[in-house]
């Protein structure tokens, strides 16, 4: 085994295989800053590239791209407002606040140093838990994963509103982001809902359409609006000099960064989940980490926890993703299902061939993911400055160039003209959503994983009937869910006595 | 706009989408009712009692808006804030117009001239240098590079049939 590990790492190591981990590493640089153009489709743009590579040129190249494209997404996420990638959105919520405060440099610096963590315990996950996650992945049955789903929604509807009422808007806004995710034609029975007659809407609503409106046009508004640059009135030197610190916060709020990329790496080995939950749950377990009420109250206005959570996250699932893909054929997300055409393309077949005849590959796999991020992250730090000071720039110049990358992310997504009105009507909604203090987070849970949720609830429901509520690992689950969602009062009842007693 | 009135707006038009699916629904078959029934009715009820603690309820809780989400500048003359505020949306449904009408080839250096002289007050060497760089970037990197076909405006397809 010990041979395998060290052989995959000279593997990667040798000339050609490197060569394509940089060029792969280089693209997905790229891919991760431009929003909208995701890691999934980027993978699926490159598959053609490979037909005439070795896997242990391939592997490399295509994992090389799609490990690194959180790592950079993180950077859009904090400098623009708007996500890199679909999987960097909970980065928004405190690290623009940051940029803004002039902190870009702060902010950058902890993502970046907590996406290299993430990816490191990502990677080593993948290395250990293959013999062990097996019986774990086969155990969760749709009525499991349904409420793996609803524990998610609960955790980000919990603790992205205060009190009583912020719980209720978190879960109104998660209903609706369920609510949009019913458009398109039923899986089930083939039947059109909402579709108004458009051929457009058959296959639901495109979600990087709905993710760019609702996060990039209420912030380019609000650019507008303020008549800065992003960066308010910071000037250049302060922006550039947190970078340090902000790696030195990673290293003080190092157990959160590590716990936050295990529960990344849970999460990751999970079919179907993937960044869109790591991410969330990870900063709901940030947001937890606050002892006090006034602490919690900093989360959203740019505290730096909130970085560091989601960045280790995000990355640490690409790596622990690997393993229900390489081990058993299910791939985790749609990132891994298109690595999974590629293994076929190459001849590798997902399963036992991979963890005996192919363990040096396998290996290689988890050095690729390891070496890309550790290559990726110093060169965005040596250019953090550089790449920081585009807050500083006028709000006036900026905002054609955000409007333009939002517009053509999204219409990358199905070279559609509705692409821009499904953007310009989210855009509408997410302002409104901002104006009135509706958190859009679990709306995002929501429609993301809609479709995922209403697949588990009618297999959970035609298989089992009503029994499945009575699964015991179901009201595991529920009971947590529960706990969540009391916990914040139980914790301010809490507080309160405390100081009464004081 | 913070006045609960937007609130009690945004909770009508809740109700209603929820109702709407809810009754929807009915008239499907079970296997693909099951879910939205099982989402649309809690949320019809959700926003029933969010309308109800609007109408009658303290405004205090809630008020300072959710924890994980970013908030719009505050402090800012209201009538500049509106004055902004619409004027910005018109130039995003501007550009899509645009977009619509010429499409993306000649929307983006036409949008960044109008965008950079009329809202931002640049020079004409400014504004010509960004609309270049822009179309430069858009077309080397989509067109040229990722080969995505875009479509094109209407006029454009008049004048092309």
């Amino acid at each position: 085994m010990f041979e395998a590990f060290t052989q995959g790492l000279l593997l990667v190591l040798q000339g050609k295989p490197f060569l394509y981990l940089l060029i792969g590493a280089g693209i997905g640089f790229w891919v991760g800053i431009l929003p909208g153009l995701g890691g999934g489709a980027t993978l699926a743009l490159m598959i053609p590239f490979i037909y005439k590579m070795t896997p242990q040129e391939a592997l490399p190249f295509l994992l090389g791209m799609h490990s690194v494209v959180q790592t950079t997404g993180d950077i859009t996420s904090i400098l623009f407002g708007i996500p890199g990638e679909a999987t960097t959105v909970a980065t928004i919520v405190d690290g623009h606040p940051m940029a803004k405060k002039g902190e870009a440099g702060r902010a950058l610096g902890a993502a970046l140093m907590s996406s290299l963590v993430g990816a490191v315990i990502g990677a080593g996950f993948l290395a250990i838990s293959i013999p062990i996650v097996r019986p774990l992945v086969l155990a969760f049955g749709s009525p499991e994963m349904l409420m793996v789903i609803l524990l998610g929604l609960t955790c980000i509807s919990t603790l992205s509103g205060r009190g009583k009422r912020g719980l209720l808007l978190g879960l109104l806004s998660g209903g609706i982001g369920f609510l949009c995710s019913l458009v398109g034609q039923d899986r089930q029975a083939g039947i059109l809902r909402f579709t108004f007659g458009q051929l457009y809407l058959w296959n639901g609503l495109p979600m990087v359409p709905v993710v760019v409106g609702l996060f990039a046009i209420p912030e380019i508004i609000d650019l507008a609006v303020r008549g800065t640059a992003i960066a308010g009135n910071a000037t250049y030197g302060k922006l550039g000099k947190g970078v340090l610190e902000g790696i030195k916060d990673t290293f003080r709020h190092f157990w959160l960064t590590v716990r936050c990329s295990i529960l990344g790496s849970f999460i990751g080995i999970l079919p179907g989940l993937g960044g869109g939950v790591a991410q969330w749950v990870s900063y709901a377990h940030a947001v937890q980490s606050a002892k006090t009420e006034e602490e919690r109250a900093q989360f959203g206005q740019g505290d730096v926890r909130g970085v560091l959570g989601p960045g280790a996250a995000n990355n640490s699932k690409e790596g622990a993703g690997l393993i229900p893909t390489v081990a058993f054929g299910i791939p985790a997300s749609s990132g891994m299902a298109i690595l999974l055409g590629a293994f076929f393309l190459l001849g590798l077949v997902p399963g036992p061939d991979m963890l005996t005849k192919h363990l040096t590959l396998t290996f290689s796999m988890v050095w690729t993911i390891v070496i890309a991020n550790i290559v990726i992250v110093a060169v965005s730090l040596l250019f953090i400055n550089h790449i920081a000071r585009l807050t500083t720039i006028r709000g006036n110049l900026l905002i054609p160039f955000i409007l333009l990358l939002a517009f053509i992310g999204a219409y990358t997504s199905s070279q559609h003209i509705g692409d821009l009105i499904v953007v310009l009507l989210f855009g509408g909604f997410g302002y409104f959503m901002v104006r009135f203090g509706w958190p859009r987070p679990p709306f995002i849970l929501g429609f993301v994983l809609g479709e995922l949720a209403e697949t588990y609830l009618y297999v959970s429901t035609t298989r089992y009937g009503a029994a499945w509520l009575l699964r015991p690992k179901v009201i595991i689950i529920f009971v947590l869910a529960v706990a969540v969602a009391l916990h914040p009062f139980i914790q301010q009842r809490r507080l309160r006595r405390g100081s009464t007693k004081k | 706009m913070k006045s609960p009135v937007g609130k009690i707006i945004m909770d009508c038009f809740v109700i209603a989408m929820a109702g709407g699916v809810t009754v929807t629904a009915l008239r499907w078959p079970f296997k693909t009712a099951l879910f939205p029934a099982a989402i649309a009715f809690p949320v019809f009820v959700m926003a029933v009692i969010d309308l109800l603690w609007n109408l009658f309820g303290k405004q205090k809780e809630g008020a300072k808006g959710p924890t994980g989400d970013f908030k719009l500048t505050e402090g800012l003359d209201p009538a500049v804030e509106v004055r902004r505020t619409v004027s910005m949306f018109a130039w995003v449904l501007g550009f899509f117009l645009i977009i619509l009408l010429v499409g993306f080839t000649i929307a983006i250096p036409l949008f960044f001239l109008l965008f950079l002289r009329l809202q931002g007050k640049e020079g004409w060497k400014m504004s010509i240098g960004l609309a270049a760089v822009a179309w430069l970037s858009f077309y080397g990197l989509f067109v040229w590079l990722l080969n995505i076909p875009f479509a094109e405006g209407w006029i454009l397809r008049m004048f092309s049939h």
